[in-house]
């Protein structure tokens, strides 16, 4: 019975700490100035940002200068502007996006993110433009 | 508004198409109560005129069932737009084959699909159960119930029970009635405008989207019968039959939804462009979690049946995995995932239904798991009680006065959930636990239960990290979603020991093993897996010592699984299924592990910009930021482009067939050559961008399939992208008639030869003749003037040449002499060049090494599963007999 039971116990304990270390290296939704600390607290930790696109300013996207950069200025939930700096091409109609998820770390004077999660804004929806074409 | 609407007969709508369906759909709801109820009695009284009208009435719940499939199906396949689900989710350009899918685009649908396999299952049952067909089908008909609710849609104020398929489109959206076309052509002819609908998601449209969700759905529903056993079994006492036949059905369900979760790793590898099979999407995690658990059940069912132990623990999975199937249904369809997913789901406000449906379960299991009618009912009555708050809670959006209260609310429904549950399992281990002799390290039940528990263990790993945004949800934290290498670091460890269990556990017998007579052949499974591992490490070029011991580990997984069944099992093929899918599964492992750690991005450049260090102060590789720059490569239109051992041409583009087509294929070539200069290998690939209206920029990507490695490529941008003015190089001349001009750059001369003037309603109109003339090769321009004589106003309309690439327009006009027989007038041209375009895409190659593995490991497992159900079907005939 007993080194069974032990074995379970051992399980157990692994399955805790498991869970636990993937809770610890969970991360919070985050403002720029967070994300500016935690870059030097820990360098090199990801974390996600939720992100609304300054459409005031320009969005510079240059293929044949880079294909891989794509800058913009972006507001984060508490309206902190920052400097983004996305190392993939630009995605589609990304002047229309209504809110994004940057993922990546806080840099210099810029966020790089390496993934922006983006949900279209007429994604799924009954975009109006159904009822037009239907004419 | 909605008064006079009432009194209004709309014109050309097939409304009886919709009642009957309706109408089925309320005859198999009330059929399956019926049936319920008839088992139950049935159940308890032993009488069988009971069966015979339970019988007749799951038969007549199935038909109907049929019924609502075919009128759903007519109604897209004759595009009766007057239907909303028809509108919603199809259109007129939509192939019949791809009909199909509508259904599993709409919650409706999915659910009659979960309900037309349950119906199916249940007739295979009331033929196969035999003594166990009563209670069995009392939970199959509960199920049934359950499902159906979701689409009889009933209202009652803001009250509903589920959303009928057969809503009609001016009912669920009113303000269609009220678009301004409709005032001329009379509201009750709105359809004559509705003539197409609102199209399938393009994604959808794609040969493995009709084929992979029916299989998920298929085993999804299959995991309700070991459930349904293992309830059943509770339900009369402690009977062991039941193990044999919740056996054979968690081996289809581990089958089935495992083919079905592969096939959604191919579809997405195929069709989207993240570029791999797998992305640890919660929305994959919920049918894994089912699976993981299935698997581990269908293990432990052997053990219970061959030693009698571990009976809990049996029941235990088998009711945990049919639960994860339900909690898997409550993540991707109440819209609680929400921005966590690329797969999202609309809410149709039935998360509180979902969640009711959850908790019913549990309820029946409970209530069949506890002895003695006072403890059932004062559960009951607390249960409901304290369940019904809750349920508003998550169903009805808070109203900020009172969100601390409902946040309060909500946290002691879910304390209570989760008493409840551990109530349940200690009430079932109290029922179920026997006392046993020690178990023993050399029996093969001894690891398999710990294979078991390993695989349980990965379950815990994906449920705590995909049910974040549930407890979001729940607490209101603001967790992020883990990202892929927050999961592969973890899951990497937590197979090892698996493989590991999986090579070895064959080799013990049952309940003690002859420790001396397994040692030679393990030392000697062991001694061929290392030196098969040692040549597979070189052939694919594997490094890191955790990649190493994986590969070992899978090795090991299919040498000792293959030895084994050469040496006991010869040429019985039957008894085989059990090593076939350990060896496939191995497999699949293998691929996995080579198509990923190997993955060879060939479009990643060096340019680019300069990104967070690569090893931080400590000397830690940072493996978050670095990897994903610089992945895509510009190519320019018939520019080779070194993608390292390829040539790269981006050949040309075309669009796709069909006049109004939104796809543009982009043909790229591939070269490569070996030291002597000789093309080896060359192909063409055409990875697909579609422009969607409604999605934006779609890409599809391309792969070329080797053997040994897949070339995958994609589109992520293109030059047509770019908001540029077409003419550039403008000049401006005034000029009168005969006169020479030239362009910008000179290459063209111009002379206006001749005027064409014509009185129109809105004014007067000039047309000049420009002669254009380049190399002996000349063209007419006729740019027009417009003016309004009246206001004074003027309209011009520049005339353009693609193949000279010029335009001129008139600015203005200077009139000299007003005698127009004079001809003295002067003309303000604007002439202008086309700005030079050079077409570009930017894409992304990658490299899958050995990708194969993936799917090859995949047809073999299945089939280890299907040997395994054959023989296992065929040996409980025989007992019967």
């Amino acid at each position: 019975m007993k080194p069974f039971h032990l074995i379970l116990l051992v399980l157990a304990g692994v399955g805790i700490a498991t869970v636990i270390s993937m809770y610890g290296n969970t991360t919070q939704y985050v403002a720029f100035p967070d994300a500016k600390r935690i870059a030097i607290e820990n360098p090199g930790k990801a974390v996600h940002v939720v992100c609304k696109l300054n459409k005031a300013k320009p969005v510079i996207y240059d293929a044949q200068t880079n294909a891989n950069r794509l800058e913009f200025y972006g507001f984060d939930s508490l309206n902190n502007e920052s400097k983004v700096i996305f190392t993939k091409p630009k995605p589609s109609q990304f002047e229309q996006l209504e809110k994004m998820v940057l993922i990546g770390t806080y840099q210099d004077d810029h966020f790089l993110a390496t993934e922006i999660l983006s949900k279209c804004p007429s994604k799924y929806e009954d975009a109006p433009g159904a009822v037009k074409s239907s004419k | 508004m909605n008064e006079p609407i009432k009194n209004i007969v709309f014109t050309g709508e097939w409304l009886w198409l919709g009642n009957l369906g309706h109408a089925f759909t309320i005859i198999a709801f009330i059929a399956a109560i019926a049936s319920a109820y008839f088992y139950f009695q049935h159940e308890s009284s032993k009488n069988n005129s009971m069966l015979q009208w339970a019988k007749r009435c799951f038969q007549l719940h199935a038909i109907s069932i049929v019924g609502v499939f075919v009128v759903l199906f007519s109604i897209i396949f004759y595009h009766r737009y007057e239907f909303y689900y028809a509108w919603r989710h199809s259109s007129n350009a939509l192939p019949v084959y791809y009909m199909i899918s509508c259904f599993w685009e709409g919650q409706e649908g999915s659910f009659l699909l979960w309900l037309f396999w349950n119906a199916l299952i249940g007739l295979v049952l009331q033929r196969s159960a035999k003594e166990w067909e009563s209670p069995v089908m009392v939970v199959i008909a509960f199920a049934q119930i359950a499902l159906g609710s979701m689409l009889v849609g009933f209202h009652w104020g803001d009250f509903k029970i589920g959303s009928s398929p057969f809503d009609l489109l001016r009912e669920q959206r009113p303000d269609f009635l009220n678009i301004p076309i409709l005032g001329q052509l009379g509201v009750e002819n709105y359809l004559q405008v509705f003539k197409d609908g609102n199209g399938l998601n393009a994604l959808l449209q794609n040969y493995w989207m009709v084929i992979h969700p029916p299989t998920l759905f298929l085993g999804f529903a299959t995991a309700i019968v070991p459930f349904a056993y293992s309830l059943s079994a509770l339900w009369r006492g402690s009977d062991r039959g039941w193990i044999a036949p919740a056996h054979i059905w968690s081996l289809v369900c581990a089958g089935i939804l495992g083919l079905g979760i592969i096939m959604g790793g191919f579809w997405a590898y195929e069709s989207l462009s993240f570029g791999g099979y797998w992305a640890w999407d919660p929305v994959e995690n919920a049918s894994l979690m089912p699976w993981l658990i299935m698997a581990s059940a269908a293990h432990m069912l052997i053990i219970t049946k061959a030693t009698g132990r571990h009976l809990f623990t049996s029941h235990l999975l088998v009711q945990l995995s049919f639960w994860l199937v339900l909690y898997a249904t409550f993540l991707t369809r109440s819209g609680i995932l929400g921005e966590a997913s690329v797969h999202s789901f609309t809410d149709l406000g039935l998360s509180g239904q979902l969640l009711l449906f959850l908790l019913a379960f549990l309820a029946l299991a409970l209530v069949v798991v506890l002895q003695g009618k006072q403890r059932k009912i004062a559960l009951f009555s607390i249960l409901a009680v304290m369940l019904i708050p809750m349920v508003l809670a998550y169903s009805i959006e808070a109203p900020t006065s009172v969100e601390t209260f409902y946040q309060w609310l909500k946290g002691l429904g879910t304390c209570l959930f989760f008493g409840w549950l551990i109530y349940y399992i200690y009430v079932l281990y109290q029922r179920t636990k026997m006392e046993m002799s020690d178990e023993r390290m050399d029996s093969r039940e001894f690891w398999m239960f710990l294979g078991s528990m390993f695989l349980i263990l990965s379950l815990v790993q994906v449920f705590a990290a995909t049910s974040i945004p549930v407890f979001n949800k729940l607490f209101g934290y603001k967790t992020a979603v883990p990202t892929a290498a927050d999961y592969n670091k973890v899951q990497l460890w937590l197979a090892m020991p698996i493989f590991l269990l999986m090579s070895l556990g064959y080799w013990f017998k049952f309940r003690e093993t002859d420790i001396a007579s397994i040692k030679r052949p393990l030392l000697v499974n062991t001694v061929l897996t290392l030196v098969a591992a040692l040549l597979l490490t070189i052939g694919f070029a594997i490094e890191g010592y955790q990649f190493i011991l994986f590969l070992v580990l899978t090795t090991g997984v299919v040498v000792f699984n293959m030895v084994y069944g050469i040496k006991k099992k010869k040429t019985e093929w039957k008894r085989w299924g059990g090593n076939i899918s350990h060896i496939g599964f191995g497999i699949l492992m293998m691929g996995v592990l080579v198509s990923s750690v190997n993955k060879n991005i060939l479009s990643s450049t060096k340019e680019g910009i300069d990104m967070a260090p690569e090893v931080d102060q400590k000397g830690n590789q940072d493996n978050k930021g670095i990897k994903f720059n610089r992945e895509n490569q510009l190519l320019y239109k018939n520019k080779p482009q070194v993608l390292q051992e390829y040539t790269a041409i981006y050949l040309d583009d075309r669009k796709g067939l069909g006049v109004d087509s939104i796809d543009k294929y982009f043909r790229v070539a591939f070269v490569k050559k070996n030291e002597q200069g000789k093309t080896i290998d060359s192909f063409v690939l055409e990875p697909k961008t579609q422009n969607n209206p409604k999605m934006g920029l779609l890409a599809e990507p391309s792969t070329r399939h080797f053997l040994h490695t897949d070339i995958f490529s994609h589109v992520n941008y293109e030059s047509s992208m770019d908001r540029k003015e077409p003419y550039s190089n403008f000049r401006i001349d005034t000029i009168g008639f005969f006169r020479p001009f030239i362009t910008q750059t000179g290459k063209v001369v111009m002379t206006i030869d001749s005027i064409r003037r014509t009185k129109e309603t809105a004014g007067l109109k000039l047309v000049l003749a420009i002669k254009a003339k380049r190399l002996g090769d000349s063209v007419w321009l006729r740019p027009e003037f417009m003016i309004n004589e009246q206001t004074g106003d003027f309209e011009m309309k520049a005339a353009e040449n693609d193949r000279f690439g010029i335009m001129a327009n008139i600015i203005n006009l200077q009139i000299i002499d007003p005698n127009p027989a004079h001809q003295n007038i002067l003309f303000v041209i604007q002439t202008g060049e086309k700005t030079p375009v050079w077409d570009y895409v930017v894409i992304q190659v990658i490299a899958f090494p050995w990708i194969n593995l993936v799917w090859a490991g995949t047809i073999i497992m299945v089939i280890g599963f299907v040997i395994s159900v054959i023989n296992r079907i065929q040996k409980q005939k025989k007992l019967m007999v």
